[in-house]
Order: C-alpha cells, then structure tokens, then sequence
C-alpha cells in the first residue's frame, strides 16, 4: 500500500480530531444518560429524530383517562431520547394533573413537571411550545410553566380558604 | 517523531482522556468540565514538561515546518493541555477540605518541580508519583471513608483520624467503575506524556534559537 501523502494525512488528522473533539464537547454539554438518548440527540441534530407516533398516541389516551403513570411510560417509549418538545409537554402536563390537588399539591410531581416543562421549552424552536389539543386547558408550555411554579411557590395565598374551589386545569 | 504519531495517535489519545476524565457515575452517568484551578495547575505542567525537555514545543511549531505541519503541532499542544486540566479533574476531590488540600498540594509540588529543573525522566518519574498518589488518596481512601457502608479500610482510617469531623472529609460516593475509567485515562495521559517529543539537546542546555541548523530540523515525513 502506498504511503499516504504528507498534505491528505495532515488533512484527514484535523479534520478527524476536530470532529472528535466537537463529539466530546457536545457529549459534555448535553449530558446523555443512555445510549438512545445519545443516538436520539445527534439524530435530532441533523433534524432525523422521529418518535414513535403508536406510543404517542398511546400515551394521550392514557393521559385522557388519567391514568399518568401509564401515559409516562407510552411517552417515554415514544420519546426515549427526550428530544420532541410535543411529548414533553404531555409529560409535564401528566406531572401537573397527577399531582394536582384541591388542599395541597404534590411538590415531588410539580418538580418533575418543571423539569419536564424546562425541556420542552429548550427543545422547542425559539423555546415556543403550543398544542393544539382541545381536552387541555393551558396549551402552552409558558402557561403551564407558570402553572407548576405557581403550585411550588409556598406564600401567604395557601391560606386563602377560596383555594379549596379552584378547579385542575 | 512520526508524522502518525504527531498527526492522529497523539491528538487522538489526549481528547480520548479528555473525554474519560470527567466520567463519574453515580447511578447515571455525569460529565464532569475542569474546573477552572485546573486550568492554572494543567498550565504549570506544561510549563515544567518544557522546561524539563519531556517536551520541545519547537519541534511540533517552528518557522521552517509548512503551514499544515503547524497546525498539527499546534492540535497536539492544544490537545495536550486539555487532556492535562482532565487528568488533574481526576484526581483533584470534587468537595470539601481534600479539594482545597489536594489543589494547593499540588500547585506547590509543580512550582517546586518548576523551580528545580529536573531532567525529562526525572520529571515524567515524579508526574506519575504525584498522579498515583492523589489517585490512591481520592478513589482508594476518600472513597473508602466516604462510603455509607464503611469497610475494613473505613474502620481503620477512622481509627487514625480519631477526632476529626468526618463531613469535612467525606466525598460524593460514585460506583466503582468511575475508579477504573480514572485509572485508564490517568495511564492514557501518561503513554501520551512519554510520547510527546522531548528536546533533542541536553536537558540543561538553552532551548534552540530560530532558524535552527539544517540537522536539527524535522524532515516534513519524520516530524
């Protein structure tokens, strides 16, 4: 085999330690937990991610029937790398209704749908998340947000006995 | 130095510690960046490595080398720095009185090592002894003191360190294989340092002054 040329292999080593060291930049700044969360942000991108739409679907008929746990799991296997702001929505929103209460509400639930939330907003472009889906009451990611911090906020309104008639979004 | 060697193994295995010097897992898997001390101690050991002959910047970037060649010395300088900011990520504690300790330790011992000019071997010998032993301390005895479920080790250090509060010493607890990973990028950095073309004079003699005599130059193919 003939030695490669001195300009080509100088080329070929920038050029490959150059991307190397664009992948371990990225892999530090994104922090992938799983190898298709890893997978899933690299093919999103190059804008190739799709979800599962079955799963999807799946998981907003959980989500109407209340029943979140199972709506999670749907979203999380139609979504595994966390890198479609729609389904994190849903997750959020699940968070939201699940830990919804007329007294008091979930702390632990809220801070899951915060986080959630935080994702779909960084996702999004220009962090603007909206569905348009009529059985939600707050259909954007702004409204819910403000929701979910709302119900972490801890104020002198707890008090207020009005609060017992609120209604779950 | 071969052209391989200075264009793809070096860079390669310097961004490959870089990648592994920041893993620790603790029931998932983090990325740790340097933190910023670590940029000012990486800096002294490429100040000491010159200094030392380990390593000559002149033969990776000088006026008679062409653009591209460099360029790729520039890579491997560049590469070489960050994979030194990883390496002492690893074995700098991530909290508390040891972090403190272990980064004041070691900016003296490379101010020390600065100021006594040792030769290439001498230094590279010492480098392993300071990375060895701060890796013994953070995974072997921090680990073992910090570890909820103690052990031998753990009974015993506390033995020793009877009367002093525990909390200022205690480290996040990772899974073992963060010890493992450490150890394999701190060996990396290690076959990397060695690796580096070293001066080609004697350690004590003046560095080479531009342009350098037609003997002493790489050849574009045998940089």
């Amino acid at each position: 085999m003939a030695p490669m040329r001195e300009s080509t292999a100088r080329v070929l080593g920038l050029v490959l330690v150059i991307s190397y060291a664009v992948f371990i930049v990225w892999l530090y700044v994104h922090q992938p937990q799983t190898v298709a969360e890893m997978t899933g942000a690299l093919t999103a991108t190059v804008g190739a991610y799709q979800i599962d739409r079955q799963a999807f679907d799946d998981g907003v008929r959980f989500f109407r029937g209340d029943q979140f746990d199972a709506a999670r799991l749907a979203f999380e296997r139609a979504d595994p790398a966390h890198q479609d702001p729609r389904t994190q929505f849903y997750i959020a929103y699940s968070y939201y209704r699940q830990g919804w209460g007329r007294v008091y509400n979930d702390t632990a639930l809220f801070a899951r749908g915060l986080e959630a939330v935080d994702r779909a907003i960084l996702l999004a472009d220009h962090g603007r998340v909206v569905v348009d889906d009529p059985d939600l009451q707050m259909r954007s990611a702004d409204e819910l947000k403000a929701e979910l911090q709302a119900g972490l906020r801890r104020d002198a309104s707890d008090l207020n006995p009005l609060k017992l008639f609120r209604r779950r979004k | 130095m071969s052209r391989n060697l200075e264009v793809f193994y070096l860079p390669l295995l310097f961004l490959t510690v870089t990648l592994l010097g920041g893993v620790r897992v603790a029931g998932h898997v983090m990325l740790l960046p340097p933190p910023l001390f670590t940029l000012v101690l990486a800096f002294l050991l490429l100040g000491v490595l010159v200094r030392s002959g380990a390593l000559a910047p002149e033969r990776l970037m000088n006026p008679a080398r062409p653009t591209l060649a460099n360029l790729s010395g520039a890579v491997v300088l560049i590469a070489a720095f960050v994979a030194a900011t990883q390496a002492f990520n690893v074995a700098i504690p991530e909290s508390g009185l040891p972090r403190l300790l272990f980064g004041v330790f070691l900016f003296v011992l490379l101010l020390n090592t600065l100021a006594a000019s040792p030769d290439r071997l001498r230094v590279l010998r010492s480098l392993l002894v300071i990375f060895g032993s701060a890796f013994v301390l953070k995974f072997i005895v921090l680990a073992a003191l910090s570890d909820p479920e103690g052990g031998w080790l753990k009974r015993a250090l506390q033995t020793l360190l009877e009367g002093l509060t525990l909390g200022t010493l205690t480290q996040t607890v990772y899974s073992p294989i963060t010890g493992y990973v450490a150890f394999i990028a701190l060996t990396l950095f290690f076959a990397g340092l060695a690796l580096l073309p070293p001066r080609r004079r004697s350690a004590l003699g003046p560095p080479p002054s531009y342009p350098l005599p037609r003997g002493e130059l790489d050849s574009p193919g045998e940089v």
